[in-house]
């Protein structure tokens, strides 16, 4: 086969004005601007574009669009790139893949001389045994895998999303698509077409009569009259519940791609159909075409296939391709009815010098096999809307079943006709679109609370009154006297189908998979009748019988960077973080928050707090305003201890189970006014707690007169402690007297702060010194930690970080949640059993705590290393002796810069838990340890003595 | 992706909601029996048919409410009606 | 120590402003927000006026958005706000009022111009569509991941929409705004109250 550019076309879509040089494995090529990659090289002469997946038979255009199995190439580091479809750029580096050492002389072509070892299931019965050797296998089997090469450097590059509302979305614009669109947006409805291709007009673009151009002239006209969205070389990808789509369009003006989901009222799905190849001996050989293929060659970018053709022809598709071959000079040596019984047999010779063989033995010499033997319909979208299709025999392909209400089908996939019959359904098929989208369109807005008030009832659901696509007689077309390819992209032949039925994989999805037909880069679009045919063959059944398989999303492949859209990482930070950012931070994300870890020594941070007084932002603690009289039933309920009797200006901490007992978490929340509290939360637990907050109010308390607020951003969090923080606050608070009588440990204030009013003040130790939480209105936390950390420089005072604050918990013993509890520990095992109240009527999770009161449980321990210099990792196992026996683990870990000695928190069986007892630590190094538990949690200042002072 | 009637919002994306499962009473903590109690906490009828259950629109006007929907076909019965029974699981 | 200090905007970066663009972004986190709470049908409800959903104009000057059932956010200048808000907690005894400023919980951006729409689009899965969003239409959803309430309230009959995050996200959100806008010509504009 011999392909050259000929004469100016009337429908083609090259500008021949415009030379773009590219490069095809390394040699200098050029093309014209419209052109796709594979265009291009046709016209340049080249035939082999790539080696076949298992046994690198050279193969050459099969359909010249986006679905030709043979043209996947390397386009500079883009592997798999469709050559079919993407158009030429200038400057392109374009690579043949799977070859080795190169497309012509491919050495692992030798696997086609034992093509019948390869057979269905070669792999899974010759590498299974011994398994030992499989690393082995996979080494030398990965050379052969097919696929480009992935280069992990790729810079990242800006993929794009969008969401979107229209009316009707039409899916294909065809004639009949285009129909749809235009009836649509004529009666009211928001529109958006999306065309698979680069331009719309479906089969239109590349039909030579002057009656079918004038149709797409007229068509084109009126789309760029009306108000509908065209998307080109856009695909809807997937449909999913309620007219969900996913639409990815390649061709976005600053994106690599864009994903577009989609909410649409209606759905019109005319995406056409696809021709399918026909089975027999060497119907992969390069020369060998579809009549599609012929004709977009010739029609859109001025390709001669060939010089001398066979044609074998069943519809008027591959009449009107023999009607091209021959106006534009290709000797027609032979045109094969189809209809008339007769077959195409074997495709014999090397490309340059095909030989065709007629069943019966007839022989014509061709460089060029044009072949039209039907149609496979693309039901993807309905088979995602739930709809399963059926064959048809008398027309040979899969028409619509039942297809939900908001899901219409037109165009060559509902039935045949005239070009006018097809864009007369198509028409229909809008209107009725744009009626029940109306339908749809009302009650949304009548149901959403911030729409327009909606005038008048919701229109009725109109019937579906369109006159139906006839169904033309075809004959039924799959396999000739000999056998051949089914599935081009994964190499599957008739007989390995065949052979897998033998096997006893004769259900179609059992020989799909055991085959790996129709599981290639062409995802059934040309394979899958053949493949059910091919297997009802072996059965003795019909095509019917055997059913299909089901067409999954998507649609067309996307990228994993279309997928991922643009990311979005919302991240949070506090007033205060610029000032971090200009002292020397080492930031640690912790949930969405960035937070300061340390700024360089976090131990010199913990001598400083112990010493004098440290600032630490803990803005993101969790805090939630309570206003109503209910809040002391509600804590009531939440927390595991007593609140009724919590006086105005006092903090109380508490902790809190779910209801299967299990630590939920903990905090301090404090009495501001008669019916005004303030509640904290983790930082980490904040959001969870609100909606468990709410979710108690809103349905099982509804009565109870609660107004819960999330208010942790409004407040700059920040913690003053240390020896000289009394001092250092008293700098710069006025109104409040804070002696320590006055205010005293767990008390609450509220204050004026570095002339902010509206501050609260509150004494607590989660450090065990003496400290001041302090919490600012978020719009003058920078102001009032400068004004802090000013009036505290003659006292030492300095920024701590969240490891010190780790470490200070640390030595003195308070347990984390989620650090040191885990989803199975209950409220007993923290040790805090005296704040379980199993006496109060009810609480979150009392059932349970009530029974395992009674039961030993694992048990939150203080531990410390015999040899006070190692640190065992956090989650080490605390394990029987020189047994793997494990009776617990490590679940926080740290150097005390105050002891000099490793601490630790860890959870351990009931029968290790009595302060004294001597544990063994498997270290990660293998190596084992021995500790001990210790009397109290705290490591540190047992007391207390520091924090109440 | 599902398009949950809220009863507040209207149409929502059922990522805009968390599911909070099962439609089902709390028993009275005072008298529940274990079996009772972990059959609140961890058994579900898990019906292929109609379903009463829960959903919180999270996103959205931050309430939880109850609805029937046919886990079989994702059919909605409506109106939804605000929630009276707890369904977030523990 | 006198004088109360500055309000500090969540949003720290600086960028070059103009007021001249067809889109507008602008952050005015420092307007007054007070939240009031109460019955979703009672005498609150009656004299704020917006119901779920919808705004309305509160006679002290302030706008009034109904946030959530029950939930309103009265914004505007600090007498506006007061003067919306003054009186709600005492207006009806059997119902549970509160009203917390909120100011300082809460960053707040405005986007104006006629490719506002199209912009959110791209960071919001609302419809945001003149009949399911007109203007005065009040909403909470996703934008760029992160919870916002939004509500469209137009500026001289062209389209503008306000954008409520919490108040450490505002960073973030204001920047992943700009991005979404870059292909319609966004423009930041002097920040304001």
């Amino acid at each position: 086969m011999t392909m050259s550019r000929l004469e100016a076309q009337p429908t083609e879509v090259i500008d021949r004005s415009t030379t773009q040089r590219f490069r095809w494995n390394g040699k200098r090529f050029s093309g014209f601007e419209g052109d796709t990659i594979a265009s291009a090289l046709a016209a340049a002469g080249e035939h082999v574009f790539s080696r076949s997946m298992k046994y690198h038979r050279p193969r050459g255009i099969l359909t010249a669009d986006y679905w030709d199995p043979n043209l996947l190439v390397q386009v500079g580091d883009d592997p798999n790139v469709r050559a079919g479809h993407r158009l030429l750029e200038a400057g392109m580096d374009v690579q043949a893949q799977n070859v080795w050492p190169s497309l012509r002389h491919d050495i692992k072509a030798a696997n086609g001389l034992v093509s019948r070892f390869l057979t269905a299931g070669f792999y899974y019965k010759t590498f299974m045994r011994p398994q030992k050797l499989w690393p082995a296998y996979e080494r030398v089997l990965a050379t052969f895998a097919p696929g480009g090469k992935v280069d992990p450097d790729t810079p990242h590059r800006y993929h794009d999303k969008r969401y979107t509302h229209p009316d009707v979305v039409v899916a294909g614009a065809g004639p009949a698509g285009i129909e749809a669109a235009l009836a649509a947006a004529a009666a009211g409805a928001r529109v958006l077409l999306v065309e698979h291709e680069h331009a719309v007009g479906g089969h239109l673009r590349y039909a030579h009569p002057e009656p079918a151009r004038a149709a797409l002239s007229e068509l084109r006209a009126a789309l760029d009259a009306s108000d509908v969205e065209v998307l080109t070389d856009s695909t809807v990808t997937g449909r999913y519940e309620d007219n969900w789509l996913g639409i990815v369009q390649r061709n976005h003006p600053i994106a690599v791609e864009r994903l577009i989901k989609a909410r649409a009222k209606v759905l019109v799905v005319a995406p056409g159909l696809i021709e399918r190849p026909f089975v027999f001996s060497g119907n992969d050989r390069p020369g060998v075409i579809t009549s599609g293929a012929a004709r977009r060659l010739i029609n859109l970018w001025g390709v001669k296939p060939g010089e001398r053709a066979v044609v074998f022809t069943a519809n008027s598709d591959g009449d009107a391709a023999a009607a091209d071959l021959d106006r534009v000079g290709v000797e027609v040596a032979a045109v094969i009815d189809g209809r008339d019984g007769r077959r195409v047999s074997a495709a014999q010779g090397s490309s340059k010098a095909l030989e065709a063989v007629l069943a019966g033995g007839t022989r014509t010499e061709a460089d060029l096999l044009v072949v039209a033997a039907g149609w496979t319909a693309p039901t993807s979208l309905l088979n995602m809307s739930g709809d399963r299709p059926v064959y048809d025999p008398n027309a040979a392909r899969f028409f619509p079943s039942d297809p939900p209400g908001n899901v219409l089908a037109t165009g060559g996939l509902a039935g045949d006709g005239s070009l006018d019959e097809l864009r007369a359904h198509g028409a229909a098929t809008g209107q009725l679109a744009a009626e029940r989208a109306a339908a749809v369109a009302h009650r949304y807005q009548a149901r959403t609370a911030r729409a327009l008030p909606v005038t008048g009832d919701e229109p009725a659901w109109v019937a579906d009154l369109r006159v139906p696509l006839r169904r033309t007689h075809h004959p039924e077309l799959h396999r000739s006297d000999t056998h051949g390819m089914i599935d081009f992209s994964e190499d599957v032949g008739s007989k390995d189908l065949v052979a897998a039925a033998r096997e006893g994989y004769d259900s179609v999805e059992l020989a799909k998979r055991y085959t790996t037909a129709t599981m290639g880069s062409a995802q059934g679009k040309l394979e899958t009748v053949n493949t059910v045919a091919a297997i009802a063959e072996a059965r003795g059944e019909t095509i019917a019988q055997v059913g299909t398989t089901v067409w999954r999303p998507p649609y067309a492949p996307l990228t994993l960077g279309a997928l991922a859209g643009r990311v979005f990482e919302p991240v949070r930070v506090s007033s205060i973080h610029p000032w971090h950012e200009a002292n020397g931070v080492r930031t640690i994300l912790a949930g969405q928050w960035i937070r300061p870890d340390h700024y360089g020594d976090p131990a010199a941070e913990v001598r400083n707090v112990r010493a004098n007084v440290g600032l630490i932002d803990v803005t993101p603690l969790g805090k939630l305003d309570l206003r109503g009289p209910d809040i002391p039933k509600l804590l009531n309920l939440l927390y595991t201890n007593k609140w009724s009797k919590l006086p105005v200006g006092k903090v109380r901490y508490g902790m809190m189970c779910a209801e299967d007992g299990v630590v939920l978490d903990d905090g301090v929340t404090g009495r501001l006014g008669e019916d005004h509290y303030l509640m904290t939360t983790t930082s980490s637990g904040a959001a969870g707690v609100w909606e468990w907050v709410e979710n108690w109010l809103q349905t099982e308390r509804p009565h109870w007169r609660v107004h819960v607020t999330p208010v942790t951003t409004a407040y700059s969090s920040i913690n003053v402690a240390g020896p000289k923080s009394r001092e250092l606050v008293s700098r710069v608070v006025e109104g409040v007297d804070l002696s320590p009588e006055a205010f005293k440990y767990m008390e609450v204030r509220t204050a004026t702060v570095a002339g902010v009013a509206g501050c609260f003040m509150w004494r607590i130790g989660f450090t065990g010194e003496l400290s001041f939480e302090l919490h600012v209105p978020a719009g003058h936390g920078m102001h009032v930690w400068e004004a802090l950390m000013e009036a505290g420089a003659d006292l030492g005072v300095g920024p701590f970080g969240l490891e010190g604050q780790r470490i200070m918990r640390l030595e003195k013993g308070h347990f984390i949640v989620g650090q040191d509890t885990d989803g199975l520990t209950l409220g007993p095992s923290t040790g805090l059993s005296p704040l379980i109240k199993l006496d109060k009527d009810d609480f979150a999770g009392l059932p349970e705590l009530a029974w395992a009161a009674d039961r030993k449980l694992p048990m939150i321990v203080a531990i410390q290393p015999d040899d006070p210099n190692v640190v065992p990792e956090e989650a080490a196992q605390i394990v029987r002796g020189d047994t793997n026996e494990i009776l617990g683990r490590i679940t926080s870990s740290r150097m005390s810069p105050m002891l000099g000695r490793a601490i630790c928190l860890g959870q351990v069986e009931p029968e290790l838990a009595a302060g004294g007892t001597k544990v063994t630590v498997l270290l990660v190094s293998g190596e084992r340890i021995s500790a001990t538990v210790m009397d109290h949690h705290a490591h540190f200042d047992p007391d207390g003595e520091r924090l109440r002072g | 992706m599902l398009l949950v009637p809220c009863p507040n919002c209207g149409p929502r994306n059922s990522a805009d909601l968390r599911y909070g499962g099962e439609s089902h009473a709390r028993p009275d903590p005072a008298t529940a029996a274990p079996l009772q109690w972990r059959g609140y906490l961890y058994l579900r009828d898990n019906p292929a048919g109609w379903l009463r259950e829960t959903w919180y629109c999270r996103s959205g006007c931050r309430r939880w409410f109850t609805l029937e929907r046919n886990t079989a076909t994702n059919e909605f019965r409506d109106p939804p009606q605000p929630g009276d029974k707890r369904g977030a699981k523990a | 120590m006198a004088d109360s200090p500055a309000f500090e905007s969540p949003v720290v970066r600086s960028y070059e402003t103009s007021e001249d663009g067809d889109l507008l972004l602008t952050d005015v986190s420092a307007t007054i927000k007070w939240l009031v709470r109460a019955s979703p049908d009672g005498a609150v409800a009656d004299q704020l006026g917006a119901s779920f959903g919808s705004s309305s104009a509160a006679a002290s000057g302030a706008t009034v958005l109904g946030s959530r059932p029950g939930e309103w956010i009265v914004l505007g200048t600090a007498a506006e706000a007061a003067g919306a808000v003054e009186g709600l907690e005492g207006l009806d005894s059997s119902d549970l009022v509160s009203c917390l400023d909120w100011t300082h919980g809460r960053a707040l951006f405005r986007v104006t111009g006629n490719e506002a729409a199209r912009m959110l689009e791209k960071v919001c899965s609302l419809d945001w569509s003149d009949p399911m969003t007109p203007d005065g239409a009040v909403a909470s959803a996703s934008v760029a991941k992160v919870t916002c309430d939004v509500a469209r309230n137009d500026v001289d009959g062209t389209p503008s929409y306000l954008v409520f995050c919490d108040r450490s996200f505002g960073q973030y959100l204001f920047d992943a705004l700009i991005d979404a806008g870059d292909e319609f010509g966004l423009v930041v504009g002097p920040a304001g109250g």
